[in-house]
């Protein structure tokens, strides 16, 4: 492989350095409500590029091969080529698109494992309390990646709805702990013993007593599981785990490290992939943040 | 006599998080004379703690003194403004017996430790022996166990932390202890040994007076010299304690006297009134008198007017009520000649 | 029994069936792959060439004595259990005849090398700054956890390669990866020590940034929390310098911290797996990268393993070490984190 003959960029677009520190700091002045919004924002535009972009700017097959290795940029493939000749801008397009399906999966998984497990902890609370979390702790304290790796692995053709779903039962204990605490708070609320008296039982009483009560709370534990499931994602296809016969933003960086993008200038190849993950991983903190200091106003300064 | 506190006009106000402000305390003025304690009492949410901290020079962000002056032992400051006193008043001429004494102690740091740091504060040069062995001869003057001193705040019982945070605050003899509710999380016999505490500051002379502010009217009338009323950030009585217990004259004295039990034989067997109503939102306050939404006697001019604090026979109080009863009305035609 | 010797017991028995757990769950997935991975192996060798006949058919017997396959499921565990026991992981598929655990104890020491001067300086730093940052507050502050927040957000990959892009090939001030420059021997000679250091820098950056980030974030809102506690306020309003009260939040904020700073020398080896496939760097991470492409299965659970034993171990220390602390702290932490 002919790697030195990549040509080098020259022409990349650079933001000057001040500028973007200025916007940072303003970011940092203001309030919970517009940190808020920024991150809502960002994950926002890329959800409507990844969701929007293919079906806008027409169908494309981003395993197709249309040039050679590594072109750069141009009016035909705006983001250059990558190793394999595929078009880079339609490999970010459906690569984000895959990204945003698996996240989704994985986070509908999580939270679904976790509002389950952690109501009924909470609400039943006793022994069979003592025992959900008993194996909520214990699956906490297994990294989640080696268990990810291993189950990768053993399934040799891993789908989009697959990698979600074994991203999603990694990452559900997270979800069931702030649950569980959310729920011990309203079980003591007089609407509960109203509708027990009644002669409810558990499960309608979780369903119609309960979870209407933190929706907010749950969606915004769903939001957080999603885009960790992405960066999970990620990770995951940079070791070469990734889903097999499809692209994703980890996929694009995997091949890239392969053949060696980074070292030999080849930036369209591994720059948009990485500022995607990043803005999407910036916006998880910025989100996570904002709500912390929500739902905790100790946190907050004056 | 000359007064050893004297406060006038003193306006502070809570900064909200959306920039508006609340009026917590709107110009009160007070003074303390040597020897005595000064009780203030009210519904929580008046304004008594915010008057303990502004009092006590432990005002900070998002509380704002607005206004007013203070003359401490001669010294005079005006309050607005940016550290207006040198730090060193804290502790050593004003200190504060904080509310809920659970945890106002380091719980990382011995007590011992947090006594060395108080006296070293006031005196960069004190031996950390010498610290040690003046907190040990005041624990025992006191009748306090001095191994107390070797502990982490957490091994002490909740009366036991509350004498050992008055003896802390009044290590360096301040001239003047701002108590704000000291007794409130205590059970009764850790109440009372805790007033007897206090009482015993002022008579071996380690402190000169004391503010104690207490929403327990009863438990004020036994230790205070004076009391003072206070309703929705104002000083609505003031008056000394046998007064304001046999002859209370505002009403909103008079309903908090009706409201607590006092275990005397006159009122045995009398039926115990709650007061109609709800303390006024500080954000909303009715333009004439404050208490008038809540008074059984409000007039017009009382709902209009706000009642100024007049002296009558030594005894200070803001009612239209009293003073038309009183036949001394400090009406708009008297003021105009 | 004591409470203590309870908690002893109880958390001893959970981390062993979360270790049982893990040790099944690496034992028995890589199993699920469709056929014998044997037989996948030695086709795959045999089509390469490398070995023929009786050759073949010896390294089959070996991989099928050494994993049990002839035997049922729950032997072949047995097998596995007893052979973890004398620290042997087994053989590697794709470096014949190596044995694992020595490919791990060789690319074991670059990985700690690499990742714990970065975890203990980042730590370090990170504190420092977000302590720094709660108090000053204003400008500072924002300035300060914008960027940490930022910094500590980007997934430490892409800040990876952002780096070897930027400081490696656009303005080539570092060598563009690996361990050490190419052809040479791992000796423990100067000039290799210094070829070796002069490719340290730029993944140790990568990584330092990304701790210093995280840990100014939490250590700066555990400060904040601790900045608005009861008991800064009272030493405040004993005259107590900020400078000394600064201390007392500091060391108090610190707790938290410190076990995070266990949780990440625990995780140390699976902490930075991308880091060292970015940057070719001979640790773990570029032995599981290799492993995987390979479809080494012996490597891959050996590697993973490893970083269950080390993150288990230490979040089993740390709830031990706060057993040993205070019940009350334990209980504390229990309730807020």
């Amino acid at each position: 492989m002919d790697v030195a003959a990549a040509p080098r960029p020259r022409t990349a677009k650079r933001w000057h350095p001040l500028v973007i520190t200025i916007s940072i700091l303003r970011l940092g002045g203001i309030g919970i409500n517009t940190r808020f919004w920024v991150s809502i924002g960002l994950l926002g535009a890329i959800v409507v590029f990844g969701l929007l972009g293919p079906t806008l700017l027409g169908k494309r097959d981003p395993l197709r091969i249309v040039g050679g290795l590594y072109d750069p940029p141009s009016s035909q493939v705006w983001l250059g080529t990558d190793n394999f000749g595929r078009d880079v801008f339609t490999q970010l397009m459906y690569g984000t698109r895959t990204s945003l399906t698996i996240g989704l999966i994985a986070g509908a998984v999580a939270t679904l494992i976790g509002v389950a497990v952690g109501t009924l902890a909470g609400f039943r609370g006793g022994t069979i309390e003592e025992a959900l979390m008993g194996i909520t702790n214990v699956v906490i304290t297994i990294p989640s990646i080696v268990i990810l790796i291993l189950l990768s692995i053993a399934i040799a053709s891993r789908s989009i709805v697959v990698m979600g779903v074994i991203i999603g039962i990694t990452s559900w204990p997270w979800t069931a702990r702030a649950v569980r605490a959310q729920t011990a708070s309203l079980r003591a609320r007089e609407h509960l013993d109203l509708a027990r008296l009644s002669g409810a039982g558990t499960v309608s009483l979780i369903l119609v007593d309960i979870i209407p009560y933190m929706l907010s709370y749950i969606f915004m534990a769903f939001v957080l599981q999603f885009a960790s499931g992405i960066l999970q994602e990620a990770a995951l296809s940079l070791l070469g785990l990734g889903p097999t016969n499809t692209i994703s933003l980890g996929i694009m960086l995997h091949w890239s490290l392969l053949w060696e993008a980074v070292r030999t200038g080849a930036w369209w190849a591994f720059f948009p992939p990485t500022v995607f993950l990043t803005i999407i991983a910036f916006a998880l903190l910025l989100l996570q943040s904002s709500l912390d200091e929500l739902f905790n106003p100790r946190l907050r300064r004056k | 006599m000359q007064p050893l506190l004297n406060a006038q006009r003193i306006c502070a106000a809570y900064r909200l998080e959306n920039g508006d402000e609340v009026q917590a305390v709107d110009h009160v003025s007070l003074s303390v004379f040597p020897g005595e304690v000064l009780g203030v009492v009210g519904e929580s949410g008046c304004g008594k703690s915010t008057l303990a901290a502004v009092l006590s020079l432990t005002a900070r962000p998002p509380l704002m003194v607005k206004a007013g002056t203070l003359t401490l032992a001669g010294q005079q400051v005006t309050l607005a403004g940016k550290q207006p006193y040198p730090v060193t008043w804290r502790g050593r001429l004003v200190a504060l017996l904080p509310q809920g004494a659970m945890n106002s102690l380091n719980p990382t740091l011995r007590v011992r430790d947090f006594a060395f740091d108080v006296l070293r504060a006031h005196d960069r040069q004190v031996d950390r022996r010498v610290a040690l062995e003046r907190a040990r001869e005041r624990l025992q003057q006191l009748s306090l166990p001095p191994r107390v001193l070797d502990a982490y705040p957490h091994q002490l019982s909740g009366g036991m932390k509350q004498r050992v945070v008055a003896v802390l605050s009044t290590l360096l003899n301040p001239r003047l202890l701002i108590a704000d509710e000291p007794t409130s999380a205590l059970d009764v016999s850790s109440q009372r040994a805790l007033v007897n505490l206090l009482l015993e500051l002022l008579e071996r002379e380690i402190i000169a007076s004391i503010i104690f502010i207490s929403h327990d009217l009863p438990l004020l009338s036994n230790v205070a010299d004076r009391i003072a009323v206070m309703y929705a950030g104002e000083i609505v009585e003031l008056a000394t304690t046998r007064e304001i217990i046999r002859a209370p004259q505002h009403p909103y004295t008079r309903a908090l006297l009706q409201a607590t039990l006092v275990p005397e034989r006159t009122i045995r067997g009398r039926r115990i009134e709650g007061i109609p109503g709800q303390p006024p939102d500080l954000r909303k306050r009715p333009p004439g008198c404050r208490f008038s939404p809540r008074c059984p006697h409000a007039t017009d001019r009382c709902r209009r007017e706000r009642p100024p604090l007049e002296t009558i026979d030594g005894r200070a109080v803001a009612c239209w009520w009293v003073f038309e009863r009183e036949r001394r009305v400090p009406s708009v035609e008297e003021s105009v000649p | 029994m004591t409470p203590f010797q309870r908690y002893l017991v109880t958390k001893t028995a959970w981390y062993l069936l979360a270790f049982v757990l893990a040790v099944a769950a690496n034992f028995y997935l890589p199993r699920l792959i469709p056929g014998n991975p044997v037989d996948a192996l030695v086709a795959r060798m045999a089509a390469g060439g490398g070995a023929e006949g009786e050759a073949l058919r010896r390294i089959y017997q070996l991989y099928i004595s050494e994993f049990g396959l002839d035997r049922p499921l729950w032997e072949q565990f047995l097998v596995y259990l007893g052979n973890l026991a004398r620290g042997d992981l087994g053989t590697s598929f794709s470096v014949f005849p190596a044995k694992v655990s020595d490919l791990i104890w060789r690319a074991l020491p670059w990985t700690i090398a690499l990742q714990l001067p970065a975890i203990l300086l980042g730590w370090l730093i990170g504190n420092a700054l977000g302590a720094l940052a709660a108090y000053r507050g204003g400008w500072f502050d924002r300035g300060a956890f914008v960027t940490s927040l930022f910094v500590s957000s980007i997934p430490y990959y892409c800040l990876a390669i952002m780096l070897l892009y930027g400081l490696a090939v656009a303005l080539p001030l570092f060598p563009a990866g690996g361990g050490y420059s190419y052809g040479r021997l791992p000796t423990f000679t100067w000039s290799f020590v210094l070829d070796a250091l002069r490719h340290y820098w730029l993944p140790f950056l990568s990584l330092v940034l990304i701790f210093i980030g995280g840990q100014a974030v939490g250590m700066r809102s555990m400060a904040i929390y601790e900045l608005n506690a009861d008991y800064v306020n009272y030493a405040r309003g004993l005259g107590i310098p900020d400078r000394r009260i600064v201390t007392y939040i500091f060391r108090n904020a610190m707790l938290p911290q410190v076990t995070g700073l266990a949780l990440s020398i625990g995780s140390l080896v699976g902490g930075a797996l991308i880091t060292e496939i970015v940057f070719g760097y001979p640790g773990i991470g570029t032995l599981l990268f290799s492993a995987i492409r390979q479809n080494d299965y012996p490597l891959i659970q050996g590697v993973t393993l490893l970083i269950v034993i080390g993150i288990l171990l230490a979040n089993y220390l740390v709830d031990i070490a706060y057993g040993f602390i205070d019940p009350r702290i334990r209980a504390v932490q229990a309730g807020e984190r």
